[in-house]
Formats: C-alpha cells, structure tokens, sequence
C-alpha cells in the first residue's frame, strides 16, 4: 500500500490537523507499512480471519 | 555494612533486617537519596524525587515497627514509580510538557496498596513520553544505561530500570504495553515482570492502552519481584477488568526445584537472524543451566507471532492515539518528534483495519495458548540486542531502511505476549561482551505468575548474574573521560 504525501496530509484533515512538512514523509513511511503489513497478514489469514471473533484479550472470569 | 553495600541488598534482605531493627528505614532511605544526588544527575532515573514524604514515611515507619505494628517484608521499603502513574499531590508528568504541572487529587491503586504495606514511595521514574517507547528528546533529562552511560536503558519504563540497577532504591513499578518493563529490565540486568493484564489493577494509572497496558515490578532478584506483586495484586473495583481470581502465595514455590517442568523454546522470538551473537550464546547457556536443573526443553514454531508487531501497532497503538487528536491538533510541537510521528500513523489507521487486526490478534492469541496445553513455559531473549548506544542510528527517527522491518527486530521477542495478554519475566542472564547485560524472558499461561517465578527464581539461584552491579564510580570516570574535548 503506497500513499503519497498528499494523500496522507488529506487524511489527516478528519482531524482537523495539518501535518507539518518535517513530519509529513515519517507518518507516511509509518503508514505505508503497516498498511502493507496488513495486506500481508489478509493474504495469508485472511479466511481464518473471518471466522475469528475481535475479542480483546482480557480474562476477567475465564478459567485455565 | 557500608551504605553502597546496603542499598544493593535485596528487598527481602533489607526487610528482614528492618523486621529485627537491625536497618533504620530511615538510614535506608537517606543511603537512597543520598546516592540519587550523586548520580542521578547523569543517570536521569527520577523526574520528582519526594525526599521530605519519604524520610516523614520511613520516620513513621520506623516508630510502627518499633511499636510492633509490623506490616510484612515491604515495610520500611523505599521504591519509586513509572512517572504514568498517579500519585496524590505529587506531580505525574508521563516526561511531557504537556503534563508537566499535572497534580493528581488521587493515589493509584498500586500506590494505596504499597502504602498499606508499608512500602515508602521515594520518588516518580523517567519514562519515555507518555509511557510509549518512541522518544528520542526526553524532557527531562536523557536516561543512561548504568552498565554504559553511552548505551540506552530501553524503553518506556527506563526510570524504573536504571533506578533499580543502579542501588537508588529498593524496587520500582513500572507500566508494560509492549515490553516497557521487560525491556528495560533486560537492558539495565534486573528482573521486570509482566503481569497477566487483570492481575493488577490499571486505576490511577493512565492507561489508554486499555486491553494491552499493565503494572508491575522491577526489581533486583525474583523474590523481591513477587512480594512486590504479592502487595499491589488482587481485584479492585475501581478497574472492572481485575480478576476476582485469589491472589496466590508468590513466594511458596521459591525452592530451586523445576525439575520434570516443560518448556519450549520459541524459535522465531529466539533463533532470529537478527540476534546478536553473545545473546545467542547468552540463551544457549541458559537453557543448558534449565537443563542441568532437570527441566525438559524442547523448540517450538510459533509462526503467527511474528504478526504481532504489525497487529499491535495497528490495534493498541490506535487505542492510545484515539485519546489525543485534540491535543495533536492544538499542540503538536509540544509532543516530542518521535511519539507525534507514532499517535499520528496511528490516529489514521483505517476503523475496518483495526477490526480486522484485532481478530489477527485473537489469532496469535490462540496460537500461544494452545502451547501452554504442552508445556509449562515458553523460553526467548527479552531482547535480540543487548541495549544498542544512544547514538545508534537505529535510534533515530527518521530511516531509510523499512520503518516496520526496524521495529520488528526491536519488538518481536515482546509483542507476542503482550498480544496474548500472558504473564512473562525478564531476567538477568549474563553479559555482552561490552559488558551490557543480556536477558532471559519467561512467559506462561495467565495467572500462572507463581509458576514463572518458580522458574525464575531457581535460574536465579544456579547462576550468580543478580548480585552483579554497576560499579558506578568507574561507569562515570570512563564517561567523563570520552566525552572531555581533546586538546590540540
């Protein structure tokens, strides 16, 4: 997944916030690759994915 | 006995001493801080130091003992804590101008629950901003490795890790999302363990990582480390997510024998092409001293672990940053260059990716579970590399190499537990042939904390790595002497 700068700085803009320059191109290499990192991990799991619930780790009152 | 050699003794040791009166809480903690004026200006473990609290708490302490109120093995003991948690009327900063003048009205639980055991709070610890570990300008002093001024102390609890080490106070509490107390024990060689999360309440603490973020001890040996969780475990209704499970006896199965217990070494968190040789060799001995104690080892493939920097990153790291796009948009230069740079990458993760990585986690989660129905324990360095220098470039933000690739060989050894939300121990293991330290993690099943202090505990006693110290004295006349100019 590759965004251009543009790209990411218009996102940003749901939050009303304006990246400046000297952070800009960090973010993006930031993003780009978790994003690809995701597509990644959809290629490979991504069946087994669907059928697991997003339940956060949390164990209040299960046994082991 | 000398102060120097006072203020490394255990815990344990300083308690039961303290129990027969033999060791002045007072003298003990004065022997802190007056070791923390020495060095703690190079070192920059502390942000407050609460100098007045402690000696009035260890004055007071002092006459209960004397009157026979005696609470148990933490009366009279000075600790500190990661500067993320709250301490009433003294201030919590989390190292950020942003909450530089922030005075809690409220003690955290772990806090109230140290304080009831007699435990004397001396000071809050250095941390990286905002308990997440991606600063690189501290302001409030850049944290050292004691072993090497030039080196770091790692990552987000250095504070806790370096005081530790270093003899400026008996244990610490640090904060663990993503190894930030396991890190920085490995780095500065003490013990730090990770809780399960719901095994000590997160209340007081600011914890937006709120199914990642736990509490727990750095200490110097692993019974210090269990009679620090011993005090602050156990349900609280202020968090809804503690367990209402019986907080065990930690200290019951401290006896050396780990005999017929099984463990299996996790191959991608171990046998990396990016570990460091003297970790390699580091790991090899230790698991030959396991052995030799009569555990059975095996290796194990866990090949969906290594998706959990990315699954992290794209989950937990979105959870924190939710917390701040006002602030990011009102004060974005106040946030250090390296943290901004994080929350903001996080704040535009797509809602559909983060859904899908967090059913990734549960994926991983499984995965790791299914392993404790095998063994007992589940072996890795805490760290591929012993604690790199400051200088290191990869310490800087900005890289050319992948950003993902470098956080992968940072965090890999971690990022699986804390996904999985099991209890793992970092301890002391040896020595880079810089004479950094090198660290062994534990991880078991959750709430079988008992259990990796067993293990811990009789590593511990077959090798002699914990009652090595700093010796800060040389640490700082070799500091001083490379960084004084040349003369012409």
């Amino acid at each position: 997944m590759e965004l251009t700068k543009e790209q990411v700085q218009l996102l940003a803009r749901i939050y009303d916030i304006e990246i400046p320059d000297a952070d800009l191109e960090n973010i993006r290499r930031r993003l780009c690759s978790l994003l690809s990192a995701m597509e990644r991990i959809e290629e490979e799991l991504g069946a087994d994915l669907d059928r697991t619930e997003p339940v956060p780790p949390v164990y209040p009152q299960e046994n082991f | 006995m000398s102060p120097d050699e006072l203020v490394y003794l255990s815990a344990a040791e300083q308690g039961k001493l303290i129990r027969t009166h033999e060791l002045s809480p007072v003298g003990l903690v004065r022997a802190y801080l007056d070791r923390i004026e020495r060095y703690d200006g190079i070192l920059r473990s502390y942000i407050t130091v609460c100098a007045d609290q402690a000696l009035e708490h260890a004055r007071q302490a002092e006459k209960d003992i004397g009157a026979g109120r005696y609470r148990g093995p933490l009366h009279g003991i000075p600790y500190g804590v990661k500067d993320q948690i709250c301490t009433k009327g003294i201030r919590t900063t989390l190292g950020s101008k942003i909450r530089a003048g922030y005075l809690p009205d409220h003690d955290a639980t772990v806090i109230e629950r140290l304080g009831a055991a007699g435990a004397i709070l001396i000071g809050k610890h250095n941390l990286d901003e905002w308990g997440k570990g991606s600063t690189v300008d501290f302001m409030f002093g850049r944290p050292r490795n004691p072993w090497n001024l030039e080196h770091t102390p790692s990552t987000s609890s250095s504070g806790s890790g370096i005081a530790s080490a270093a003899g400026l106070c008996s244990g610490a509490i640090g904060e663990d999302t993503g190894g930030s107390i396991r890190g920085p024990a490995g780095a500065n060689g003490v013990v730090g363990l990770r809780p399960t999360f719901g095994r000590v309440s997160r209340f007081g603490g600011v914890m937006y990582g709120w199914n990642a973020d736990t509490i727990g001890p750095l200490t110097r040996t692993v019974e210090d480390c269990a009679l620090f969780l011993a005090a602050i475990a156990g349900h609280d209704n202020k968090d809804p997510l503690t367990s209402t499970r019986r907080v065990p006896n930690y200290t019951t199965h401290l006896n050396g024998d780990i005999k017929g217990l099984r463990f299996a070494i996790v191959r991608e968190m171990t046998w990396n092409e990016g570990v460091h040789p003297d970790v390699r060799k580091g790991m090899e001995e230790a698991f030959e001293v396991l052995r030799s104690l009569g555990a059975i080892i095996e290796e194990i493939s866990l090949p969906l672990a290594r998706y959990a920097v990315p699954l992290q990153m794209l989950t937990v790291d979105a959870d924190v940053a939710s917390m701040f796009p006002r602030l990011l948009k009102t004060r974005w230069h106040d946030f250090e260059r390296g943290l901004r740079a994080r929350l903001m990458t996080a704040l535009l993760t797509p809602a559909a990716v983060y859904s899908r990585a967090m059913r990734g986690r549960a994926l991983v989660r499984g995965q790791i579970l299914a392993a404790f129905e095998r063994y007992d324990a589940l072996l890795s360095p805490t760290n591929f590399n012993p604690a790199p220098r400051l200088d290191d470039p990869r310490e800087t933000v900005d890289q050319g190499r992948d950003y993902l690739e470098r956080e992968y060989f940072r965090r890999i050894t971690n990022y699986p537990y804390n996904v999985a939300n099991v209890p793992a121990i970092a301890i002391p293991a040896g020595f880079s042939r810089d004479g950094i330290p090198i660290s062994l993690q534990i991880a078991v099943r959750p709430f079988a904390e008992e259990t990796v202090f067993r293990i811990a505990h009789a590593y511990e006693c077959a090798t002699s790595w914990h009652r090595k110290h700093p010796d800060l004295d040389r640490v700082f006349l070799e500091f001083q002497r490379k960084s004084q100019p040349r003369s012409a």
